[in-house]
């Protein structure tokens, strides 16, 4: 069992999955420079949060083009799970692996605070050892995370259950008070088609452990580690 | 050759930083100006044999980084340049524009 850890010029939360996979987890876990052209075999690919190429242009925009990316879009062809956790979902989404777009948040501030995710989709490889609708205290920390799809897209979103989390009260409830960014829907995260491919803004890998204020972020990882186990995952290399 | 391309947010989508800049603007006193929209501007120096070809490449770059689809429109202006030496006056031989 093995994660990938992406590493960007410019991520910054990097070290952060990495520990979780390492040292809380138990798993082999290896960073991978965006500039390589092998995951090295790993089970799990994780895009990290921070700041790839300094956000240059627009969040993930150059990312996209780095060459490693190549192989993690290989990789999620072949079913394998890849998540995207704040700048990494921004990656996702510029290069297509999730449909939508961030825009500057509601606030126009850096938003930085623990908020209440709602698990909508148990049936990821993320999300599958959760509690349908379990409520996830988690913090963000981002400018532009203001989810927006055409209404349609969203609509199909919806209707084929790919938003995965959404912001929500503390009682589950998908308030517009529980918005922190202006998220459309309260959208916090969401699937691709196929469902291993998973985005979302809140990072998981930075409540993993109680000395952090919270460890509810830890069943994101554990999804994943009995996901693969179960070998719902496994990708042909 | 050089390219102008206006980088903006499609007219649906919501503009946080363009609703900020007309409130402040209100608050100065410009009642007149009545909105905002904020968006990006890029110059490129473009090596292309006519104004066609620049097109085709500035809206490919266009397309392709300058702005994202889901989110943003752009416009291209081409301006041909002959040869001068820098800093001699430019005539703008043509000017032809393209909306996305």
């Amino acid at each position: 069992m093995k994660f990938a850890v992406v590493v960007f010029p410019g991520s910054n939360c990097d070290h952060d999955a990495y520990h979780v996979a390492k040292h809380v987890l138990g798993a082999e876990a290896e960073f991978v420079w965006h500039k390589d052209t092998s995951l090295g075999g790993a089970d799990v690919v994780v895009l990290p949060g921070g700041f790839a190429h300094g956000d240059y242009l627009r969040t993930g925009a150059i990312a996209r083009f780095s060459p490693v990316m190549q192989e993690v879009k290989r990789f999620a062809a072949a079913g394998g799970p890849v998540i995207g956790i704040c700048n990494g979902f921004q990656v996702l989404l510029e290069s297509g692996l999730l449909p939508g777009a961030m825009l500057r948040n509601r606030s126009l501030q850096y938003q930085c605070e623990h908020v209440f995710v709602k698990v909508e989709q148990t049936d990821t490889p993320f999300t599958l050892a959760c509690r349908p609708g379990q409520v996830l205290r988690i913090p963000i920390a981002h400018g532009e995370g203001n989810y927006y799809a055409e209404p349609e897209v969203v609509a199909r979103l919806e209707q084929n259950r790919q938003v995965v989390f959404r912001y929500t009260t503390a009682a589950g409830e998908p308030a517009p008070e529980a918005n922190p960014n202006g998220s459309v829907n309260n959208i916090a995260g969401l699937c691709n088609e196929s469902r291993n491919v998973v985005g979302l803004m809140p990072h998981p890998e930075r409540a993993c452990e109680l000395a952090l204020g919270s460890a509810d972020g830890l069943v994101v990882f554990e999804s994943v580690v009995k996901a693969v186990a179960e070998g719902e995952m496994s990708v042909r290399r | 050759m050089r390219a102008r391309v206006f980088v903006t947010l499609k007219p649906s989508v919501f503009d946080p930083q363009g609703t900020t800049v007309t409130e402040a603007l209100h608050a100065l006193g410009f009642d007149a100006v009545r909105d905002v929209r904020q968006g990006k501007y890029f110059e490129l120096d473009v090596d292309a044999a006519s104004v066609e070809q620049a097109r085709r490449i500035v809206s490919e770059a266009a397309d392709k980084l300058l702005a994202n689809p889901v989110i943003e429109s752009y416009r291209v202006e081409l301006e041909e340049r002959a040869a001068q030496p820098a800093g001699a006056p430019r005539h703008p031989a043509a000017v032809a524009e393209a909306t996305k």
